[in-house]
């Protein structure tokens, strides 16, 4: 049976790769567990290294991208899932398309990012070496429901873990005191420390915890913190967060802002001076993905939004714009009627032809930023 | 007239699911373009609160929370705010009770479990969950006002749109009205109170339950002038118009969303 799943996920990545159908990345791994449902137990899943999950609301692109950057410069091999792909179909893709027709896997350290309310499924299946848990704020709670629902879930996954695995949590959030409780095997720290964020290139303070706890993770795994630090000198932020994208005369920004706490700690990089631009482009869709209620700006600091906002010339865009554009009414600011647009690149557009803009920085939620970078890099990441 | 909008913004720590305070906000704006003076105190489980406070607010306000904050508020709710609430309302305060505060004021809040919980009997309703066996009632919604508040000629007065309400929804709880108590408004598009009967929120005197969670008056601009009318205690002509367009544009578009 495995042997034919993965020879049909192959073929299936193969086909979707020829007819360049693009955003099919997930399929290989939904058609896999529909045939083969058992396919997380598979023992040909084998890594020497480990297997390492990340979950929380926000910051997981970028720590697990940040420890799969220290594990590729220590000489591993390492496999993770492409950012979003973060639910079991991408999960199971990303195990299938690592794995030679031999029934061997090529890596030898996975690190994926996990949705937080597909967690507990995964933790069933499989069994990580390491599990990292950042952080719970509110998201999407149309789908996700409230933060406590979604805590009490790790709390009984967490309690039904081997002790084998090692626990990497937060130290300054005091819900996860009770998943620590939960653990019978060790836990990990990290804190929100800036001293190591400073020696990277990444801006905004929300990301020391990043650093901090893929520091943490990669000396539980034999990386010195010394060493993980000479690596992580010459990271790149994960796309969409903090990535800088030249496009006609401007500069473009991109900061996922998908939920309040991101949404805030991006105004946080402004009125700290950490990013200087002239201009700012909101874009809010409400897809499913996104959450289609989109009632959470009002969570946004009307105060920061305002300081944020009021030297600078503003855009909006995406299926939700006028709601925006009334949050930032409602939060004293006034923004051009024509400045406002359903479509991303129409308003893209707009900002390429104002001359005194040059510096945009893009708040985008998830959809919009996938929409925002097929616009200005001319692809889709999923 | 009262020229200054007092106004009582009940658990802002712990009731503020969402967004709801942004409906705090939103009046205060409204107000300040008119150049009325607002004032707006926050009440939690450790305020000063006594009869002497409620005689100088004219406005209240009350979101829904999560489950852990309502189960911290409640308590205080019922031991130290009650009688005050009810009297306020009574006496024809005007008062905006969002989702789970909604649900509060009513008789009683039975969970799929069949434990009863007892709410401040304000508001002639009672609420149920069903657990598993009826599903959450989630999605964009759209709901034509009850006569009452058409016919009310504050509303005429203040009403530069049309006479329907937007928003959305999420809750587990269905809620059904008794015989003292109005609708607020008629389902057009989303579940209302209970999916069953059409009716959305409720009106008793000059209070209003919904549940339109999050910042509900963002998109309901004439609602939310009918509320500044009515503390304030004006026929609404008195409030000239503001600059809405945007905001007639959302409410316009938001009645073309999926549910």
């Amino acid at each position: 049976m495995f042997y034919l799943i993965l020879f049909l996920a192959k073929l299936i990545n193969l086909i979707i790769k020829i007819t360049k159908i693009g955003a099919g990345y997930t399929w290989p791994g939904h058609i896999a567990l529909k045939l083969y449902p058992s396919l997380f137990k598979d023992p040909h899943f084998k890594f020497q290294r480990g297997i390492i999950f990340v979950s929380g609301t926000n910051g997981k692109t970028t720590t697990t991208k940040l420890i799969t950057h220290i594990f590729k410069r220590a000489g591993s091999n390492v496999l993770h899932n492409k950012s979003g792909a973060n639910l079991l179909n991408g999960i199971a893709s990303s195990l299938l398309l690592d794995t030679s027709f031999f029934g061997k896997t090529r890596s030898d350290l996975a690190v994926f990012e996990v949705d937080e309310l597909t967690l507990p499924e995964l933790l069933r299946n499989i069994p990580p070496t390491v599990l990292v848990l950042l952080n719970l704020s509110r998201d999407q709670l149309d789908r996700y429901g409230e933060i406590d629902t979604i805590l009490s879930k790790w709390e009984d996954s967490v309690k039904a873990l081997d002790a084998q695995t090692v626990l990497v949590l937060d130290s300054t959030q005091k819900y996860f005191d009770q998943i620590g409780a939960a653990h019978r095997g060790k836990i990990f720290y990290f804190d929100d420390d800036v001293t190591t964020l400073h020696l990277t290139k990444l801006v905004g303070d929300f990301n020391a915890k990043n650093v901090n706890a893929s520091i943490t993770v990669a000396s539980l795994l034999g990386v010195s913190k010394e060493q993980s630090l000479v690596y992580l000198s010459g990271f790149e932020a994960a796309y969409g967060r903090g990535e800088m994208v030249e496009h006609g005369t401007k500069l473009f920004h991109l900061f996922l802002a998908k939920n309040p706490t991101s949404f805030n700690n991006n105004l946080e990089l402004l009125l700290a001076n950490e990013l200087s631009p002239d201009t700012l482009f909101f874009i809010l869709n409400d897809e499913i993905r996104d959450g289609r209620d989109v009632s959470w700006i009002y969570d946004i600091s009307r105060e920061k939004l305002f300081e944020a906002c009021k030297d600078r010339e503003i855009f909006i865009a995406g299926s939700r714009c006028l709601d925006m554009a009334i949050r930032l009414k409602y939060a004293g600011l006034v923004v051009n009627e024509s400045n406002i647009g359903i479509e991303a690149k129409k308003i893209i557009g707009k900002i390429e032809s104002t001359p005194h803009t040059k510096i945009v920085a893009v708040f985008p939620n998830y959809s919009a930023m996938l929409d925002v970078r097929e616009v200005l890099l001319g692809r889709q990441i999923l | 007239m009262n020229n200054k909008l007092s106004i009582a913004y009940f658990y802002p720590d712990l009731l503020n699911l969402y967004g709801d305070n942004g409906n705090v906000e939103i009046i205060s704006q409204r107000a300040l373009k008119r150049g009325i003076e607002v004032e707006v105190m926050n009440i939690s489980i450790d305020s000063g609160f006594d009869a002497s406070f409620m005689q100088k607010v004219n406005f209240v306000f009350m979101g829904g929370g999560p489950d852990s904050g309502q189960k911290s508020m409640y308590g205080d709710l019922v031991n130290n705010k009650k009688e005050l609430l009810r009297e306020y309302t009574e006496n024809n305060g005007v008062g905006l009770y969002i989702c789970g505060s909604y649900q509060l004021f009513g008789h009683y809040y039975k969970s799929a479990d069949g434990t009863v919980l007892n709410g401040l009997g304000i508001f002639d309703l009672h609420t149920e969950h069903f657990g598993e066996k009826k599903p959450r009632c989630i999605g964009n919604t759209q709901a034509e006002l009850s006569e009452i508040i058409t016919n009310d000629p504050v509303f005429k007065n203040v009403n530069k749109l049309d006479t329907t309400l937007v928003g959305f929804e999420n809750h587990g709880g269905r809620t059904y009205l008794g015989k003292n108590i109005a609708p607020l408004a008629k389902v057009v598009v989303g579940h209302g109170n209970n999916s069953e009967d059409k009716t959305e929120g409720a009106v008793y005197k000059k209070s209003y339950g919904t549940y339109f969670h999050g910042p509900f008056l963002a998109r309901n601009p004439h609602f939310a002038d009918y509320l500044i009318a009515q503390a304030l205690q004006i026929s609404g002509e008195e409030l000239p118009p503001l600059d809405d367009a945007l905001i007639i544009a959302a409410h316009t578009a938001s009645k073309k969303l999926k549910q």
